[in-house]
């Protein structure tokens, strides 16, 4: 106390001195809270968004859904042999995936993990844009509202069924739509596919009260598809391609009347995925040029080559002879793979080719009085736009027609993400070419380890 | 009790105005201070009269002059280094006193002063921490650092130090007790001259290329340097570093890696005096890893009918190249010129000092320059004012070449791998390179053609003013205010032509990357100081303050592609990629502290920090640290009598400090994601929070410090537990929420050490002069509270070995994948339902376990130095003793066929390995390791202990009779030789076990994938004072 008394008799200044710093210390202890100097914060797109808002949150979903494309790709054409993808840098393309010896597919690997979140970050997209629809955007016409709906509940089932694609048995987990922070089930592969096809029938239903015209505008990848009418056409094509990995035969072709599908048009129409140089686009991530070097290169599986009917001119158009096989870990191939021909060529979300063989499946497996005829002519509409004969089943009946659909499947959308899913719902995964001693199949991938379930 | 007088030092300045304010009776005491042990006369030891408070320093010949009123009083003479002197003197008025005085040298530098509060120092005796003093000499007195960093190597107990990779011009980590933080920034806070130099390691966009972040790793591994590498080293007078929360408390929320405050050299009253010193040297790779012997059908085997044809080529002409010479083998040059100038009157003093520095690296077109100018300059206006400024100006230039991990096989070290000795990746005549044909990229021609350069132009100024408010007989108050600017503008320019060999087979060949940072940082503070004595043996030291923190970062980058022939402007393209991120921080805070002297006995402190910042989710929620400490001088008290062990001093310490979340946390943003034209946003994978506060660390600290009364010897033993608690983690969220990470403030986590310093000094004769010193430190870390799943947070999964955070496990373990085993050791088989079976009905269980730990045993460093007539020697060797790497450059030589053990036998792998692998002892090294892929990740993780000659040097001043001064004007001539990392010594199976693909990280250091190998330095010095 002595000291204190002392202090304060010393000197007025020291006064001055500590008041005139509490003054100050009002206002330059201050602070100001400011917002994210990079990027949109999510709040103010949720709530009463506006036509622009909702016009780049559909452009930045559509691009988002590029996300790690690549390592799906690798992950389902690896597994189904219809590729390799070698990278000296990364050994667990040749090791895990093709389960060299004792490996196995790890959870917390990229291949399981990064597909995966990017698929539920492009559902997050599609919530946010149905949430900003359901909580404000009061500025829209309901035929509006029911546009952005019906585009966004079809990508999200799109989104799902990717993931599913590489899950399968494990089955996928439901995204809550309104709140982030929190988790959603845990859905079993039919639960899962009954998600999506029943969510690709609500936007189906949305797409039909949206009026002519949509809001936003939607990439080249959707040229003909980029309408209410149109875009409902490419949800019945999915939701075709769900109803097959359901067995329900009688959805498929109900969906498919109601689809694109033309057997006297382009086998390529359909949607795309799009790549552009431009800033902040992205290019074609399975673009590379077939002859670079072993240590990162893409190349087919040889049998892919080796098992194809002469004169199949799809051969040639998909893979080149590469000057030098490509090697790496104990696995060569000659044949450099060529389906994306530049860095800005399109991947097919869904085309008219599969659309025929869609056709040709469900009529096959219906099998009613003339279903196999059908069948047999949806599929020689592949067959002769690839310079082949026209297929017949002679004796072999049903199961030859079902042995050419999956043989043309493998031909027509090779390196298009189909051949394992194929092989697998049709329980042929043994089927599948096995390089060195120990190398297995996988059936299903892993449900992420940070899912912590 | 004894040694009862008042001492408080307010540095030299504020002591002389007394002088003036004295008017009675004087006599003048004058003469010349010099070292007891050398002659040599001392510059700057304080002379002080506790009873007039009069005081003065000696000017750069060692004299001085004092006027002291009549009578009889004790002349107090210190100077670092040296033990104190108080020296009785008495005269009448208008006497001359001739007072000469050696001091002897003190190897506990118990008169050294030592930062205790922002505005406050405290001798070293009455410390109540622990904190490492660094001086010039200590620094860079053995050889030359080519950045601050590796100046501190060894000498900092309690700090592990690492670099990053062998790359010029800097790149490294520091942890100072253990690990502080998982998230949050783990680099210590730098203070020069009272700014906050910025220390980021701002990436240079190579990503682009190497696309190193798309595989197993999302993170930066460009490489990056962090910034203090700007700083001159040879313009440092002294290092403190604050190692813990205990000390460095008062710096509040941004302190918990620790505070490393650095003074730069100023003026020194008295004469000009110059110095010019030169070194030249060269340096070269630390170690090579050899290379693979191939036969013919090796090279079939490995590399393909290709291999089979270039082997037989290679064979006929008996051409087989060593690539590792090719590429690593560069002796690179190195030089440093500097000169500097120190000159001060009554009022005026300054220090000038300029360098030029330029040194090549160990491979061809990499290299670091540096230009520096300094000027410091102090003025007293009048006895109560006085104004210290600070500033300089560095420009600097490195070139890093691309090494490090990378997924495109472009870096120099994934070339590498693929690279068996008999391919000729050599130019041809006409400089054409030929294609790598088992690599996407000629190393050799990435090397010559492509370029990679960092050019950094920064200055930093500031300046302090101290007013003396008032001053009376028993208290004075000061007012200071500090202000710094620290700016610097970092442009990286990355030029991959189209003739490359990636880029020529690319879409769109040729890159340019081009990044500009520009980086502000100011901070201000202001503070009052109340000195009170009521008598003399008590002291009162008050102090409050407030401090002010900005920061604002702004960078551009652009990746082109396609380029316009051999353009090198980014607008010369046709791909252009732009991205600009802004980071800023606004911190406010105030302290309090309250310092009790009682006779230099018991020595008391008590304070707190309060802060703000925009980091935390509330910016005006104010945190609050509180600090105490106690100090008690043992050997004061009357009791003590232990004939020479006269200084004794137990101390205890108590802080906290906290850290800051990195930028963005609180954010739930979307950012850009075009296509095809249309402008998107796509959300970003971090859920932001709002409620994040500051991580924060509370540690307490116990020690004693002992040394002899002849200064010959001292010894300081402390231990130190700190806990850190709310800390900043970033959980892994479930990705079906559509968010990967968030920020949260949850679980605990606990460091344990110890540290021991002993410093001798044997010898001390005025011909031969010898100091040792001895350090030991050990830290143990335990997660002592988490209250999420166990998470991964460095590393490329657990097939190849990661670091993982896991509840009563040590912060810095590394798990990875094994076969499981049962209690005797043996394999374990499971069936597909997961049961023990028999090794014939089911495979090899594998389990993800922990296979060992980053955090080094202890570590200990000696130094040595050995001064006879006119050499000195010295030398400093630093032994780590364990800490686990994660080393996947040999699984990369491995997989491409061309590690130097490819097909011996050698490797030792525990059998239930070999049988999880279906490998036998006698297979060759690289079958064992391939083999085990999958199967167990132990033989990644390898000891990283070393033992490594850091510093080697050995000088020669010129006699005084060679050089006479007196037609000269030459004071000094000192030539010498030296060394930097000469031997290493270590099991570790790569270039060097100091390594970090992943730059700067609290815990993921220590991994390494093909990075720029380590070099050593070897230096000639020539040195001229006038």
């Amino acid at each position: 106390m002595n000291y204190i008394k002392k202090m304060m008799k010393s000197n007025i200044l020291v006064y001055i001195g500590i008041s005139s710093m509490l003054i100050l210390g009002c206002n330059i202890l201050d602070i100001e809270d400011r917002p994210d100097p990079n990027n949109t914060e999510l709040s103010s797109v949720i709530e009463n968004p506006t036509r622009s808002d909702v016009n780049t949150l559909v452009s930045g979903t559509l691009s988002g859904i590029r996300t790690d494309l690549a390592i799906y790709y690798v992950d389902v054409s690896m597994v189904g042999r219809e590729i390799y993808r070698f990278l000296a840098a990364e050994p667990r393309f040749t090791g895990d995936l093709l389960g060299k010896e004792n490996s196995e597919l790890d959870a917390g690997s990229f291949y399981t993990t990064r597909p995966w979140a990017a698929y539920y970050t492009n559902i997050r997209m599609t919530n946010i844009l149905i949430e900003a629809m359901n909580s404000g955007a009061g500025g829209l016409s309901d035929a509006e509202r029911n546009g952005v709906l019906g585009f966004a509940k079809t990508i999200k089932a799109y989104e799902y069924l990717l993931a599913l694609s590489l899950t399968n048995e494990n089955g996928i987990r439901l995204q809550n739509q309104s709140d982030i922070n929190s988790v959603g089930e845990l859905l079993s592969k039919s639960e899962s596919m009954d998600l999506i096809a029943s969510t690709l029938d609500d936007a189906y239903s949305n797409l039909n009260s949206a009026g002519s015209e949509f809001l936003f505008n939607l990439p080249s990848g959707f040229t003909g598809f980029d309408a209410p009418g149109t875009f409902a056409q490419f949800n019945r094509g999915l939701r075709a391609r769900v109803a097959a990995y359901q067995q329900d035969w009688s959805t498929v072709l109900s969906a498919l009347n109601n689809s694109f599908i033309d057997a006297g048009a382009d086998l390529k129409m359909g949607v795309y995925y799009d790549f552009t140089t431009q800033p902040n686009d992205v290019t074609n991530p399975l673009f590379a040029n077939p002859q670079s070097g072993a240590g990162d290169s893409w190349v087919a599986h040889p049998s892919w080559r080796a098992d194809a009917e002469s004169g199949d001119a799809r051969v040639d158009n998909k893979i080149v002879d590469r000057n030098s096989a490509a090697s790496l870990d104990g696995l060569t191939s000659d044949d450099g793979l060529n389906v994306y021909k530049t860095q800005t060529s399109s991947i097919p979300i869904i085309r008219n080719a599969e659309l025929l063989l869609l056709r040709a499946e469900a009529l096959a497996q219906r099998n009613n009085a003339g279903d196999l005829d059908d069948a047999e002519d949806n599929l020689n509409v592949i067959r002769n736009a690839a310079g082949l004969s026209g297929f017949s089943r002679g004796s072999g009946g049903q199961a030859a027609v079902i042995d050419e659909m999956l043989n043309q499947r493998r031909y027509e959308l090779f390196f298009e993400g189909h051949r394992w899913v194929d092989m697998r719902r049709y329980d042929r995964l043994d089927e599948l070419p096995l390089d060195r001693v120990g190398d297995n199949v996988w059936v299903s991938f892993p449900i992420p380890e940070n899912e912590n379930l | 009790m004894k040694g009862s007088y008042y001492l408080k030092l307010l540095g030299i300045m504020t002591v002389l105005l007394f002088t003036t304010q004295v008017v009675r009776a004087q006599f003048t005491v004058t003469g010349t201070v010099t070292d007891g042990s050398t002659g040599e006369p001392l510059i700057g030891t304080t002379i002080f009269d506790a009873a007039s408070e009069t005081g003065t320093s000696t000017s750069i010949d060692g004299t001085y002059e004092l006027e002291l009123p009549s009578g009889t009083t004790t002349l107090r003479f210190s100077s670092v280094g040296f033990v104190v002197e108080n020296i009785e003197v008495s005269g009448s008025d208008g006497e001359e006193i001739t007072l000469d005085i050696e001091l002897k040298p003190d190897v506990a530098r118990l008169g050294e002063v030592v930062v205790s509060g922002l505005g406050t120092t405290v001798e070293r005796s009455n410390l109540a921490n622990s904190v490492t003093s660094i001086s010039a000499e200590e620094f860079g007195g053995t050889t030359q650092a080519t950045t601050l960093s590796q100046g501190l190597y060894g000498k900092v107990t309690g700090a592990e130090i690492s670099a990053n990779s062998g790359a010029p011009g800097g790149g490294i980590s520091i942890r100072m007790r253990g690990v502080t933080t998982i998230n949050g920034s783990s680099q210590p806070l730098y203070i020069v001259d009272g700014v906050y130099y910025d220390n980021s390691a701002i990436p240079n966009g190579s990503n682009a290329v190497t696309a190193a972040a798309a595989g197993g790793s999302s993170s930066n591994q460009d490489n990056p340097v962090n910034r203090i590498a700007d700083l001159n080293p040879d313009e440092i007078k002294s290092i403190e570093i604050l190692k813990g929360a205990s000390a460095a408390a008062i710096y509040g929320q941004r302190a918990s890696g620790g505070v490393v405050l650095i003074t730069t050299k100023r003026g020194n009253r008295g004469g000009a005096e110059y110095s010019v010193s030169q070194s030249f040297g060269f340096t070269t790779i630390s170690k090579k890893l050899g290379q693979r012997t191939f036969d013919v059908d090796k090279a079939e085997a490995s590399f393909g009918p290709t291999g089979k044809t270039l082997f037989e080529e290679a064979a006929s002409k008996n051409r087989f190249l060593d690539y590792e010479e090719l590429m690593f083998g560069e002796e690179g040059m190195l030089s440093k010129t500097t000169a500097d100038v120190s000159f001060g009157n009554e009022s005026t003093s300054f220090y000038i000092s300029g360098s030029v520095q330029d040194d090549e690296g160990i491979i061809k077109t990499t290299g670091y320059k540096k230009q520096s100018i300094r000027a410091n300059i102090d003025h007293r206006f009048s006895p109560k004012f006085k104004v210290e400024v600070s500033s300089n100006y560095t420009h600097s230039e490195s070139r890093r070449g691309l090494t490090n991990n990378d997924n495109t096989g472009t870096t120099f070290g994934v070339s590498m791998t693929a690279t068996p000795n008999f391919v000729d990746l050599r130019p041809d005549s006409k400089g054409n390179y030929p294609d790598h044909p088992f690599n996407g990229a000629n190393q050799l021609q990435t090397r010559d053609l492509f370029s990679n350069g960092e050019f950094v132009n920064r200055v930093t100024t500031s300046a302090r003013v101290n007013y003396n408010v008032f001053q009376n007989k028993s208290s004075s108050m000061d007012l200071s205010f500090t202000g710094g600017v620290d700016f610097y503008s970092q442009n990286n320019k990355l030029i991959f032509p189209s003739e490359l060999q990636f880029e020529r087979v690319s879409g769109s060949p040729g890159t340019l990357i081009e990044s500009t940072s520009d980086v502000l940082n100011t901070n201000t503070s202001l503070i009052l100081v109340h000195t009170y004595t009521p008598n003399r043996d008590m002291t009162l030291t008050s102090q409050a303050g407030y401090t002010s923190f900005n920061n604002d970062q702004n960078t551009i980058l652009t990746v082109a592609n396609d380029i316009l022939g051999s353009q090198t402007n980014v607008d010369q393209a046709i791909n252009l990629n732009v991205n600009q991120t802004k980071i800023f921080q606004r911190d406010r805070g105030f302290f309090v502290q309250e310092e009790l002297n009682y006779d230099n006995t018991y020595i008391v402190t008590a304070g707190l920090r309060g802060d703000k910042s925009d980091r935390n989710g509330d910016v005006n929620k104010m945190y609050y640290y509180p600090k105490a400490s106690f100090a008690w001088n043992v050997s004061n008290e009357d009791f003590w009598d232990f004939g020479k062990l006269s200084n004794f001093k137990l101390r205890a310490a108590y802080g906290q400090t906290g850290n800051l979340s990195n930028f963005g946390a609180k954010f739930t943003s979307l950012g850009p994601a075009n296509i095809d034209g249309l402008g998107g946003v796509l959300i970003n994978n971090t859920r932001g929070v709002e409620d994040l506060k500051p991580e924060r660390q509370a540690e307490i600290e116990v020690g004693f410090d002992a040394s002899t009364d002849d200064g010959a010897a001292s010894f300081e033993f402390t231990l130190y537990q700190k806990n850190i608690e709310d800390m900043l983690l970033q959980r892994e969220l479930e990705p079906s929420t559509g968010f990967s990470f968030e920020s949260f403030n949850s679980g605990e986590m606990r460091n344990r050490g110890i540290e021991i310093g002993l410093n001798l000094l044997p010898v001390s004769t005025s011909d031969v002069q010898w100091s040792t010193g001895i350090n030991f430190w050990k830290n143990v870390s335990e997660v002592t509270d988490l209250p999420v799943p166990a998470f991964d947070v460095g590393g490329f999964g657990t097939s190849l070995g990661v670091f993982r955070i896991e509840e009563g496990e040590s912060a810095t373990q590394i798990v990875g994948i094994d076969p499981e085993t049962d209690s005797s050791g043996n394999l374990v088989y499971r069936d597909g339902d997961g049961n023990i079976v028999s090794p014939s009905e089911g495979t090899p269980s594998i389990i993800t376990k922990k296979l060992g730990d980053g955090e080094a045993d202890f570590q200990m460093s000696l130094s040595n130095s050995l001064s006879v007539k006119n050499f000195d020697f010295s030398f400093l060797l630093h032994w780590k003793k364990g800490g686990d790497n994660i080393n996947l450059t040999e699984l990369l030589y491995d997989l491409n066929g061309t590690t130097n053990d490819y097909d011996d036998t050698d490797l030792e792998i525990a059998d239930f390995r070999l049988e999880a692998g279906g490998l036998d002892a006698t297979d060759i090294n690289s079958d064992k390791r391939l083999s085990l892929l999958g199967v167990s990740s132990d033989h990644f993780v390898q000891d990283a202990s070393y033992l490594k000659l850091r510093e080697i040097g050995m000088y020669y001043n010129l006699p005084a009779s060679i050089i006479s001064e007196s037609t000269t004007g030459i004071e000094n001539i000192r030539i010498g030789v030296s060394g930097n990392n000469l031997i290493t010594i270590s099991p570790y199976r790569s270039y060097d076990p100091e390594v970090s693909n992943f730059g700067n990280q609290p815990i993921g250091r220590g991994i390494e994938v093909t990075p720029f190998p380590a070099s050593r330095q070897f230096y000639f010095h020539f040195k001229v004072e006038f």
